[in-house]
């Protein structure tokens, strides 16, 4: 148990203290690469700033990732009932998933103007395909025994949907959206330093490297990878609570 | 309270003929078990009978109903040969599972919450009401199943080698518990097994299948008493009867 919570925390110091100490023997100079402590305790001086700005990063994510969520669920549900739909719709999101969404981020912005609305739709439609993959082949391998089971007393798609299917689903899903939440937050990030506002962690990182603001631009870095590793440990004791029957969470627990 | 009648019951995949023109009928109450070969389209004739598969050819009445309709009704229960319990269900959720499923269907007679719980007890299950499938053994899985069969208050059971993948002591406690159960409930049950001595020890009548196609060639009632005492096993007639349903199935190879 003490295990599982420090010797994560001592691989992260570990880490930060070599790049500290990397930056000063080296003598880096700080446009290229800024000591840990310059840029954390700019983040700390500046808390406000970036609490407010990381606030509207942290919404365009969560809300963009659970539209992607839904979308995915529908879509899924609607390829594993139909290979054919599955094979016609497979080429798309593989499409969009392999597409670099950076690069056409300014088209997205000119067709939806300024503000939440592009940050929205970006972060949705990079987490799309992951989770309709997820939603459809979590929702076919259910157990041939439950599925039969069901079908003996006559049961409905819907509820085939969602007293098997969905809760097979849930692990792959809570794998997937991990990963998507990684995801979420660059293309949050990206469209708020895009979008001519000056919200979100996006906006203050996009100022700080048209001023070469080293530290500022690196405290938002940091404040980025906070909200990535909360986002990721608020998952994990998600999925302890609704998985907790799952093979996974088993393991985690002995 | 449910009568099987099928006539001239055919079931074939493209060329293959699973089912052979087969007759047999069960009378209300009664406990048949159906033994044979493995892959002789036992299993073919149970999904035929639960509604869950069309026949080929012949007819098939359960209760003066075609199949389709007792399974709209929740008038079959099934025991498959896996539990297929639900791993996000605990004991007690899983026994209730065939009640809440298409509930607008569940007959008057059928079994509420308490009577689920009362029969959890009786099965000995009672101290494992909130616990999950991974921390029962394979007999306490099975047990779990075959009370949410029993559970719905059908008229008909059907139970395809339910014991088949236990070990041999687990699955004696079984075969008592079975016949405890069952007996005096006016059930009718049809039980798929190829375990000779199963059979004997749980029915009121064999049926002996020969291989694929399935045809019925050897038709042997069981006069052993009721309520079938445990140790069934060590009576003369027992042992005889074992005999004939052996040489009837080596016929039957032939």
């Amino acid at each position: 148990m003490s295990r599982r919570i420090v010797a994560p925390i001592v691989g992260v110091l570990v880490f930060l203290g070599l790049w500290e100490l990397f930056v000063r023997v080296f003598d880096v100079r700080p446009f290229v690469l800024r000591a840990p402590s310059k840029a954390l305790s700019y983040l700390w001086d500046f808390r406000s700033d970036y609490a407010s700005a990381a606030w509207v990063t942290v919404q365009h994510a969560v809300v963009g990732l659970a539209i992607a969520l839904v979308i995915g669920l529908l879509v899924g549900a609607l390829l594993a009932a139909s290979p054919f739909l599955e094979h016609a719709s497979q080429p798309v999101l593989t499409l969009i998933q392999v597409a670099p969404w950076f690069a056409y981020v300014s088209s997205v912005v000119l067709a939806f103007g300024s503000g939440t609305k592009p940050a929205l739709f970006m972060v949705a439609l990079v987490c799309l395909p992951a989770f309709t993959f997820a939603a459809t082949s979590g929702m076919r391998t259910v157990e041939p025994a439950s599925l039969e089971l069901l079908h003996s007393v006559d049961a409905s798609h819907w509820e085939v949907m969602h007293r098997l299917r969905l809760p097979s689903a849930a692990p792959v899903l809570f794998t997937t959206a991990r990963f998507n939440w990684g995801l979420a937050l660059a293309a949050s990030y990206y469209v708020e330093g895009a979008n001519f506002s000056d919200q979100g962690l996006g906006a203050l990182g996009k100022k700080a490297a048209a001023h070469y603001e080293g530290d500022a631009l690196w405290a938002a870095v940091f404040a980025m990878v906070i909200l990535g590793l909360g986002g990721l440990l608020l998952l994990s004791l998600l999925e302890r609570v609704v998985l907790r029957w799952h093979v996974s969470q088993r393991n985690a627990r002995n | 309270m449910s009568r099987i009648v099928v006539n001239d019951l055919t079931k074939v995949y493209g060329d293959l003929a699973v089912v052979d023109p087969l007759t047999l009928s069960i009378a209300s109450g009664e406990f048949v078990a159906l033994l044979g070969p493995s892959g002789c389209g036992k299993t073919t004739l149970l999904r035929i009978l639960a509604g869950l598969e069309p026949a080929s050819a012949g007819t098939v009445l359960v209760n003066d109903a075609p199949p389709a309709d007792a399974r709209a009704h929740k008038r079959v229960a099934m025991v498959p040969q896996q539990p297929g319990l639900l791993p996000w269900r605990t004991v007690r959720a899983n026994a209730n599972l065939l009640l809440d499923v298409n509930r607008g269907a569940n007959p008057v007679g059928g079994a509420g919450a308490d009577d689920v719980e009362r029969l959890l007890h009786e099965v000995g299950l009672g101290d494992f009401l909130d616990t999950y499938p991974h921390e029962l053994s394979g007999g306490m899985q099975q047990r779990v199943a075959l009370v949410r069969a029993l559970a719905l208050g059908a008229p008909f059971l059907v139970m395809d080698e339910p014991f088949a993948a236990l070990d041999e002591i687990t699955r004696s406690e079984m075969r008592d518990l079975l016949n405890h159960l069952v007996e005096g409930k006016g059930v009718t049950v049809l039980f798929i097994t190829h375990s000779i001595s199963e059979a004997v020890a749980l029915s009121d009548r064999v049926l002996v299948s020969s291989p694929r196609p399935s045809r019925v060639v050897a038709d042997i009632t069981i006069d052993l008493p009721r309520p079938r005492p445990s140790d069934v096993d060590d009576l003369p007639r027992f042992v005889e009867l074992c005999a004939d349903v052996r040489h009837a199935l080596h016929r039957g190879m032939q």
